[in-house]
């Protein structure tokens, strides 16, 4: 079996550079892995599938066509290629999690929130955090809120040629989003989105009782700089103990049905694909958010400023997932209380953290309700 | 599961769905003990002495592949590093690239039908910024929760 062809959504005069570096900035699990082992292998082979690795039964991932339009160190702003003869005036900009990579939001042709968005006439833009070194521990909030996030809006600004700029925040994004919005009252938001965002630390009932006063979390920054992905993989796995084994009976109960095979292939490789945690920020989140709650009681200091989330004025909406196991609803729902704005909304639909942005109740519920949303307030 | 195809049932296939759906009963409840004020602290410490066990493993393993003339993981990481820098110059020429372009393409009036709005475009000619939903625009202000 061949993997899907993409040729007909690449660029059509792609130049030497992109060609080049498209691969290393595509999250393509062709470039990553090796031959699938041999357990793998046979029970691919008893349904038929002749793969050898995992990019030809998934095919690749995050593959809308896009161009990188700014970088700065590990981050990057990638703006898509628009897939309608006319957009709406104000474009959007994702803010992606730091924690995961970016790809759920475009895992493949059709199974796409970015890809959808396209073509419901938006001109989109993404911010992707990239994969912090030992050199970026010390990186802050300040430096993603009050530094890097401008600086994207001010290039969103130039390619569009527009003041106003729609924020959709996904998760850690999503605080990430609401933090410069409210240290930004005057800046040039005109719409924002958050979806599953904790604002609540108490409502992370475990998170706040593993990362407790007894938590070194000094001791581990010291031995690795950042907190290493597999740690924080292990972390947000915890929080559902046996979701893997559930996630992989269903899988076996559902393997002569090529197309979830392949949809959860897809989002097993996103799971297990987490980013580390920038040290600095790491450190901000257990101390201000997890243990002092700062953000919802508004004491929450950053860059040297107070963070009031009543602050945020423009056109909010919150989408939150009923059994969001990452995001509970106990850590998200005072988010739409919070913020300043008179015309706000929150909406839950079914599903849980991931099925929220990607997947097939995705496809049904979210994704139109962000577009019906949206784009009344984009003209 | 959303249907049951009861010609393809078999025990091992009911015992799997009943795993599926039993599972997040089960999850809650090792949740619950998970995050007792009592489970907490001994996860943290077990936690701690996993980072130390990682700590030392690495140590003595870094010893004995160095004796073997191995790379080691510290290696690996040096190289990861390396190349991530790498990646990270490329994105930024390619960035710098498409800026260039962008500004070309403005001088030219390549595509003067994009107007002000697309002078600095970067994926070729920009589409107009003229759409309009479907729908009105509804004129009151809304503060509204809903279930979709």
């Amino acid at each position: 079996m061949t993997a899907p062809t993409t040729a007909a959504r690449a660029d059509p005069k792609p130049d030497a550079l992109k060609a080049a570096t498209s691969a290393a900035l595509r999250p393509s699990a062709k470039n990553e892995s090796a031959k699938l082992g041999n357990p793998m292998q046979r029970a691919l082979e008893r349904m038929g599938i002749d793969a050898e690795d995992f990019a030809s039964i998934t095919g690749e991932l995050g593959v809308t066509p896009k161009e990188t339009i700014y970088a700065q160190g590990t981050m990057k702003l990638h703006h898509y290629r628009p897939l309608a003869d006319d957009v709406y005036r104000v474009p959007v900009l994702i803010v992606t999690s730091l924690v995961n990579q970016p790809y759920i939001l475009d895992l493949a042709p059709g199974q796409s929130m970015v890809e959808f968005l396209l073509r419901q006439g938006f001109d989109v833009f993404l911010i992707e955090w990239g994969r912090p070194r030992r050199e970026h521990q010390d990186l802050v909030l300040e430096d993603y809120v009050l530094d890097r996030i401008p600086a994207c809006i001010r290039r969103v600004q130039e390619v569009s040629g527009e003041k106003d700029v729609s924020i959709i925040g996904y998760c850690v994004g999503g605080l990430l989003a609401a933090l410069y919005a409210a240290l930004t009252p005057q800046g040039p938001l005109k719409n924002m989105v958050c979806m599953a965002a904790p604002v609540n630390g108490d409502g992370l009932e475990s998170l706040k009782a593993w990362m407790g006063k007894d938590f070194d979390e000094e001791a581990l920054l010291a031995q690795y700089g950042n907190v290493p992905g597999e740690w924080v993989q292990n972390a947000l796995r915890a929080l559902r103990p046996f979701g893997k084994l559930a996630g992989a009976m269903s899988l076996l109960n559902n393997m002569d049905k090529i197309e979830a095979v392949r949809s959860n292939l897809r989002m097993g490789k996103w799971e297990t694909d987490n980013l580390p945690f920038p040290g600095g920020v790491f450190r901000q989140m257990v101390n201000g958010f997890l243990r002092k709650n700062q953000l919802v009681k508004g004491t929450w200091v950053i860059g040297g400023k107070r963070v009031k989330l009543g602050d945020i004025k423009v056109p909010f909406l919150h989408l939150l997932a009923q059994d969001d196991h990452i995001t509970p609803y106990a850590s998200s729902k005072e988010l739409v209380q919070l913020v300043g704005s008179r015309d706000k909304q929150e909406i839950i639909v079914k599903g849980g953290h991931v099925g929220l942005v990607a997947g097939r109740g995705a496809e049904l519920r979210m994704w139109p309700a962000l577009e019906g949303w949206l784009a009344q307030r984009s003209v | 599961m959303s249907e049951m195809d009861w010609s393809k049932m078999s025990m091992t296939t009911m015992w799997r769905d009943w795993i599926v759906k039993s599972e997040q009963q089960w999850s809650e409840n090792m949740s619950r003990l998970l995050k007792d004020e009592k489970t907490g602290p001994v996860l943290t410490k077990q936690i701690d002495e996993a980072r130390m066990m990682h700590k030392m493993f690495g140590e003595m393993a870094q010893m004995s592949l160095a004796a073997a003339n191995l790379p080691s993981r510290t290696d690996f990481e040096a190289l990861d590093e390396r190349m991530g820098r790498i990646e990270d110059g490329m994105s930024a020429v390619q960035a710098e690239l498409a800026q260039l372009r962008a500004a070309l393409v403005g001088a030219r009036a390549i595509a003067p039908a994009a107007g002000a709005a697309g002078a600095a475009g970067t994926l070729g000619a920009a589409p107009a910024r003229t759409r309009k939903p479907a729908g009105k625009v509804p004129a009151g202000k809304s503060t509204a929760k809903s279930r979709a």
